[in-house]
């Protein structure tokens, strides 16, 4: 194996662990109070124009984030603290629109459109190949011939 | 391929449809502000209230069956609030003696020794909670103060004022919900 | 003669200038006014005099406090700072729509005099004709629904004190940013419509050659680089005002800004291939097009009040003129690269995926898919409205989800197309030059994991932020070696300096966002509370009165050291209190310090909120970078003029005599 590609593996076996040391090892345990904010972060403050919960200063806002933080508590899990803020505050408060129903059009149509660009590069790409010229012709080679003479003439 | 010299025309027509939908949409949408809250409890079991009233009793919502309840959050702190307090002070008084009526008032963002000198300086003899209220706050959806809730006799929630309320206007909602709600 | 009658005088001069102009143009173009670019530059000419008179009215009113103009009464005030006074132009509609059509007037002003030369052509006369039109309909906005010289009738208030403004709302006087934050981005914006003009003019004379690419090419750069720099002002600006450590919340009104920078990054790529090898000029007509009806697009969705935003001006009647310009704009643009569509595809094709022009395919596609899902969600709330009746939000989580993927790959194509040469690549020469980017990708995984941060999303954005940075970082340490100082400037090396900026702020952005902690803590005075390895000290209140506020402000101390001072003000005449974060930033980390209420006494408590995220820093100096990085790279090289073609000659060098007295 020469060095370089010895050093390819090694930075590749460098980097994979790196990712799955960091996925897999928990690190500091998430408290309640983290697992609080990130939830409010995730829901929109019912009074305020385009602020979430975790980020608005109102009172109803603060009151939400202790709910939230005694149903953490309580160790409700994401989904039940989302079904109790949508069925008091509304579908509005969910920052993550639902995946069923009309809504779930905003998240197939992305995945929708890029599978459709990939396909199209794909079949773009193909087709290029097979048109290929390799040869060049002996008209192409005159034209070349004339416009390098005429170019250095100046 | 399908008409290659006029390709161009095949792949601006579903942009110029998509981006005529756009435009379309953006024209007929109503302005942001306009749009309510939504009332998300109407007809449902009213959400409980239960736990200690400043004057050292015991208040549970589920007692009041058979009675309209008036649940006002409030702030002393909040001018509109103190501006509709004596209403309800009329409202109290006025039900009381009939007893088809009560208010209760759950103190919102507040401090407790606050609401005590609020009451005894504006008058008010109807249960007033100020423990855990946050948690009973966010059982309403409630959004800001003042904000009331009509509790039907049968335990349903009737209806919402935002804002300020006034002793006719809680009548007029209470005769107007007895010819709906049985 | 009032300020008023001034200024609108003005306003209608500049619309006269404006539709003249247009008329001579066509005029010109058909061969009936053999001097028409002399006569259109001069109408310009007036366009800017008029744009400018009415600015400095405008100007002059607000610092005077001349309430006789109606934009002055409702947004002026004789208690607002004198420095604020000044920026009040651009916190409302009226002023906003003025400091736009100056900055327009004074970009079609360059375009003439950059082209005076050219003046008998075609290309230029249709591009000028587009820009007329253009600067016309701004001129008819002020002369309609945003007219800022309104006049009113200042009466004294019921109490005999004389008339005074409420001043502009408390949010925007706050913080000097307000002062730089909207002019930067609009410069960023409205340089966009100097190439859309050519490109205008390039589908209708059919010449979609190179040329009217080379023409605009330092225009655009200079353009994107300023949109580059006002976004990120921006994002400084919510994130010191707003007091939560936010500084990007996928807002309406952030997302409007947003998308003409994806799609003009894109086009200021995807045009090296246009220029190197003619291909993909349908992408980069659309690019360019797109881009500049983003930008209408977004001032569509700042001004008209459809979608909810903490950043967007009050609703008013512009909404509609907006729009069906925009629609104007779509119309015209299409119905050209529909006719002119097929001439535009060029011969050539791509030989191999993996070769520069496959990477800046592949890059416009994911620009494109980016700018596709911003748009999506942003507008998704409208769409379930007529379609279902339904309320619904789409916010952080979905924008985050779908947008991660995609900046991914972007961070890891800026790491490969640098180094992939043209046509056709191998995997030897890829191997040789990107190994030590690897490396340095990986240190900074490994790096991030011995301090302690966990998580795979924000390390694979810290392993391809290295790849990317020392991508960048390779071809500029190559230049400098090759040229010296010259290696520093010209496209591409400037170019990578902006890499370099962006890899700075994509990587702040993960840890920022992945880290973040928050805390409320209710604090009587001299208590300590603990959060994230800090110490915060609550040690006292002071109040203080100024001319339009009061505030109260709380002291306190961050790991024992300088005071901090959050707090809250009043702003009576306006009714509003707003919050005043205190920041403290390193280079490691912010604390972003709030006040959540206001104590009644001095012995009472008080509630602080602490936010801590890391890095933050770092997305400022990314978007200094990226500016600085802009500059460079509009210097000219040394190569040839940028009308030369690609194949002619390098000019002599210069010759260099003996210095007069030197020994040997």
């Amino acid at each position: 194996m020469t060095r370089r590609a010895a050093s390819w593996l090694l930075v590749m076996v460098v980097a994979v662990s790196a990712l799955v040391v960091a996925a897999v090892d928990e690190g500091e345990p998430k408290t309640n109070a983290d697992r609080a904010y990130s939830l409010a972060k995730d829901f929109a403050c019912p009074v305020c124009q385009g602020q979430s919960i975790a980020e608005s200063d109102v009172p109803i806002a603060r009151t939400i984030r202790r709910n939230i933080r005694i149903w953490v508590d309580e160790g409700q899990s994401h989904a039940f603290i989302r079904d109790e803020l949508v069925s008091i505050y509304g579908e509005d408060i969910d920052y993550s629109p639902s995946t069923e129903g009309i809504s779930s059009l905003v998240w197939i149509l992305p995945i929708v459109g890029f599978v459709a660009a990939a396909a199209g590069l794909t079949i773009v790409f193909r087709r290029w190949k097979a048109e290929a010229v390799s040869e060049a012709t002996a008209a192409d080679e005159a034209i070349v011939t004339a416009a390098r003479r005429e170019r250095h003439d100046d | 391929m399908i008409g290659e010299e006029r390709q161009a025309v095949w792949i601006v027509l579903p942009v110029a449809v998509a981006l005529g939908l756009l435009v379309l949409l953006l024209a007929t949408g109503d302005p942001a502000s306009e749009r309510n809250n939504t009332f998300q409890l109407q007809g449902e079991v009213a959400p409980l209230i239960e736990g200690p009233t400043i004057d050292g009793g015991w208040f549970d919502i589920d007692d009041q069956r058979g009675r309209w309840v008036i649940v006002n959050f409030f702030s002393t702190t909040c001018v509109p609030c103190i501006v509709e307090h004596p209403e309800l002070v009329a409202f109290s008084d006025a039900h009381d003696v009939l007893g088809d009526a009560t208010v209760v008032s759950v103190a919102f963002d507040d401090r407790a020794e606050n609401v005590v000198e609020f009451f005894q300086d504006n008058g008010g003899s109807w249960p007033v909670l100020t423990e855990n209220t946050g948690e009973i706050a966010v059982q309403y959806g409630v959004t800001g103060v003042p904000e009331s809730y009509i509790v039907a006799p049968s335990g349903v929630i009737a209806g919402r004022f935002i804002g300020g309320l006034t002793a006719v206007a809680l009548d007029d909602a209470i005769a107007t919900l007895t010819g709906v709600d049985a | 003669m009032s300020n008023a009658t001034f200024g609108a005088g003005a306003v209608a001069f500049g619309m006269a200038c404006a539709v003249v102009g247009a008329i001579i143009v066509v005029l010109g173009l058909a061969g009936r006014r053999p001097r028409w670019f002399a006569e259109a530059t001069t109408l310009v000419f007036g366009m800017l005099a008029a744009s400018l008179a009415a600015f400095v009215v405008m100007e002059r009113a607000l610092i005077t406090r001349d309430f006789t103009v109606a934009f002055v009464a409702e947004h002026g005030s004789s208690r607002t700072p004198a420095l604020f006074n000044f920026a009040t132009l651009w916190s409302a509609l009226e002023g906003s729509i003025l400091l736009w059509t100056l900055i327009l007037c004074g970009y079609v002003v360059a375009v003439v005099v950059k082209f005076r030369r050219q003046g008998d052509d075609p290309m230029v006369g249709w591009a000028v004709l587009t820009l007329f039109i253009v600067s016309g309909f701004f001129f008819l906005l002020m002369l309609s629904v945003a007219a800022p010289f309104n006049t009113f009738d200042p009466q004294p208030l019921a109490d005999g004190t004389p008339f005074d403004g409420p001043g502009p709302n408390p949010l925007l006087q706050n913080h000097i940013l307000m002062a730089f934050h909207p002019p930067v981005l609009y410069l960023g914006y409205v340089g966009f419509t100097v190439p859309f003009a050519f490109a205008i003019s390039a589908l209708v004379t059919g010449r979609v050659g190179e040329g009217w690419l080379l023409a605009t090419r330092r225009w655009t750069v200079m353009a994107w680089g300023l949109l580059s720099l006002g976004i990120v002002l921006g994002a400084w600006w919510s994130y010191e005002t707003l007091g939560w450590g936010g500084y990007w919340a996928w807002d309406p009104v952030e997302n409007a800004s947003f998308l003409p920078w994806l799609t003009g990054t894109a086009f200021l790529h995807s045009v090296m291939v246009q220029e190197r090898r003619g291909m993909l000029r349908v992408w980069n007509l659309s690019l360019v097009i797109a881009t500049f009806s983003l930008t209408i697009l977004g001032t569509f969705i700042t001004r008209s009040g459809v979608l909810q935003s903490v950043h967007a001006f009050v609703e008013s009647g512009i909404g509609p003129a907006i729009l069906i310009f925009f629609g104007l704009i779509v119309v015209v643009s299409l119905g050209l690269i529909a006719w002119r569509g097929d001439e535009l595809r060029s011969p050539g094709r791509i030989d191999s995926p993996i070769s520069r022009e496959g990477a800046f395919l592949a890059n416009n596609v994911l620009f494109a898919a980016f700018a596709f899902v911003v748009l999506l969600g942003t507008v998704f709330p409208l769409i379930v409205e007529v379609v279902d009746g339904r309320t619904i939000s789409v916010g952080n989580p979905y924008f985050d989800q779908m947008t991660m993927p995609i900046g991914f790959a972007l961070l890891f194509l800026m790491a490969v197309a640098p180094v992939l040469p043209w046509r056709k690549a191998s995997g030897t020469l890829l191997s040789e030059r990107l190994i030590w980017p690897a490396w340095l990708g990986a240190a900074a995984m490994v790096v991030s994991l011995l301090i302690g941060a966990r998580g795979w999303a924000p390390t694979l954005a810290f392993g391809l932020g290295g790849f990317a940075g020392g991508a960048a970082l390779r071809q500029v340490v190559l230049a400098t070696r090759r040229q010296g100082w010259r290696g520093l400037v010209g496209r591409t090396n400037g170019g990578m300096i902006v890499h370099v900026g962006v890899v700075l702020i994509a990587v702040a952005f993960a840890a920022s966002n992945a880290y973040v902690r928050q805390g409320e803590f209710t604090l009587l005075p001299g208590e300590t509370a603990e959060i994230a390895g800090h110490t915060l000290t609550y040690e006292g209140s002071t109040f203080r009165e100024y001319s339009n506020r009061t505030e109260w402000r709380a002291a306190v101390s961050v790991d024992g050291g300088q005071a901090y001072e959050p707090g809250i003000a009043v702003y009576p005449f306006a009714s509003q209190t707003i919050g005043i974060p205190s920041v403290r930033s390193t280079l490691f980390d912010d604390v972003a310090l709030s006040v959540l209420s206001f104590p009644e006494t001095e012995e009472d408590d008080v509630i602080l909120r602490a936010t801590i995220q890391p890095l933050v820093m770092w997305l400022w100096i990314g978007g200094l970078v990226m500016a600085f990085g802009t500059l460079l790279a509009v210097v000219p090289g040394k190569r040839r003029q940028p009308t030369a073609p690609t194949s002619a000659r390098l000019p002599e060098p210069e010759y260099d005599p003996e210095p007069v007295g030197v020994d040997g």
